[in-house]
């Protein structure tokens, strides 16, 4: 929903399915880049510091440090969406069961979890 | 105030080093229903976690809830707390509402949404140490004294698992909310909100980011992680 909504607001457009299917390009500026940035973030098995160099080298030093920054506080900030069992604001779950459903986002959902994990 | 981040060329923004090394002291006084000890050992339990055989197992398995074991309580926590904070720093989105209620049985929802703030917290500092390149900090020392026991007493249940703030359905001119749920859902602590919020805001906007990177690369990254951790919010 951001993600579409500030694209139109720079004027471009996005495919969202490229947020969830790494097969599709969203056409965000340098996602490439940004995407192997998260993946070595959360991967505490891969190679930060070589993917840092590659994006740096791709998008600059100072943006490649903030997309970090952002990714950090989204580490952060989906656990406690997922710890607390927010519900979709109203105005985001009316405006985005498309993209959702585009997306296959649902899956997740809170309610759904008890039943698909036994628990 | 010490600069966490001192011995990184990355160049991070002053408002972040700034806001970490304060959420630092501020994880290690007294919360309003932890202890300083108790708050410190919570965000040492995200650590632990990293290398926690169990949780490792729990995570390889098709169901986390399939896998027999139990966390065991410490000298500072209770099991139920250390079984939380392993849980969500290892495997978040397989949470579920039943299992949020059998901890929050044994803990009490006041408990349970301080806890979410500190070791999330934590977290994100343990994640921009790894992003600059650096180990994680060293855990500060806790601060002696007893939990003030406050809770906002009008926090309403908007559907969540816990009550949450309460607060006008606004939109913005973008079709946003005005205040999202997520800003809302610590909201029964106060403290709870101040502590995570104090880590969070130097990292993102929902508007106007003040980076180098556009709002759409901002909120790439973004969904990006939110899918990587399955996070349906």
């Amino acid at each position: 929903m951001l993600l579409g909504a500030s694209s139109q607001q720079e004027g471009n457009t996005v495919d969202l399915r490229g947020v969830t299917d790494k097969g599709v390009v969203t056409g965000v500026e340098h996602e490439g880049a940004l995407s192997d940035l998260v993946e070595a973030l959360l991967d505490g098995d891969a190679d930060l510091e070589r993917a840092r160099r590659r994006a740096s080298a791709i998008m600059g030093e100072q943006k490649c440090a903030d997309a970090l920054t952002v990714a950090c506080a989204f580490n952060g900030i989906t656990r406690v969406a997922d710890a607390t069992g927010i519900p979709l604001d109203e105005s985001t779950a009316a405006a985005t069961v498309e993209m959702r459903a585009e997306t296959a986002i649902d899956a997740f959902d809170y309610g759904n979890k008890s039943a698909r994990l036994g628990v | 105030m010490t600069d966490l981040y001192a011995a990184t060329d990355v160049p991070l923004r002053d408002n972040l080093r700034e806001a970490h090394a304060t959420s630092l002291q501020m994880i290690a006084a007294p919360g309003s229903h932890w202890t300083g000890a108790e708050r410190v050992a919570i965000a040492e339990e995200t650590r632990i976690a990293q290398d926690c055989p169990l949780c490792a197992e729990r995570k390889a398995a098709l169901s986390p809830f399939s896998v027999s074991g139990e966390h065991a309580a410490t000298d500072t926590l209770p099991a139920a707390a250390v079984d939380a904070v392993r849980r969500l720093a290892t495997d978040p989105g397989r949470l579920t509402r039943q299992w949020f209620e059998s901890i929050v049985e044994v803990l009490g929802a006041p408990k349970y949404v301080e806890l979410v703030s500190v070791a999330n917290s934590m977290i994100i500092i343990d994640s921009q140490h790894r992003a600059a390149g650096l180990p994680p900090p060293a855990l500060p020392a806790a601060q002696p004294g007893e939990p003030d026991g406050a809770v906002n007493e009008g926090a309403v249940d908007r559907g969540a698992w816990v009550p949450i703030s309460a607060g006008e359905d606004t939109v913005s001119a973008t079709g946003l909310p005005g205040v999202p749920n997520i800003v809302r859902s610590m909201g029964l602590v106060p403290g709870a909100v101040a502590l995570f919020f104090n880590t969070f805001r130097p990292h993102y906007a929902l508007k106007d980011i003040a980076l180098d990177i556009s709002q759409a690369q901002a909120e790439f990254v973004a969904s990006r992680v939110s899918a990587h951790n399955e996070c349906f919010y």
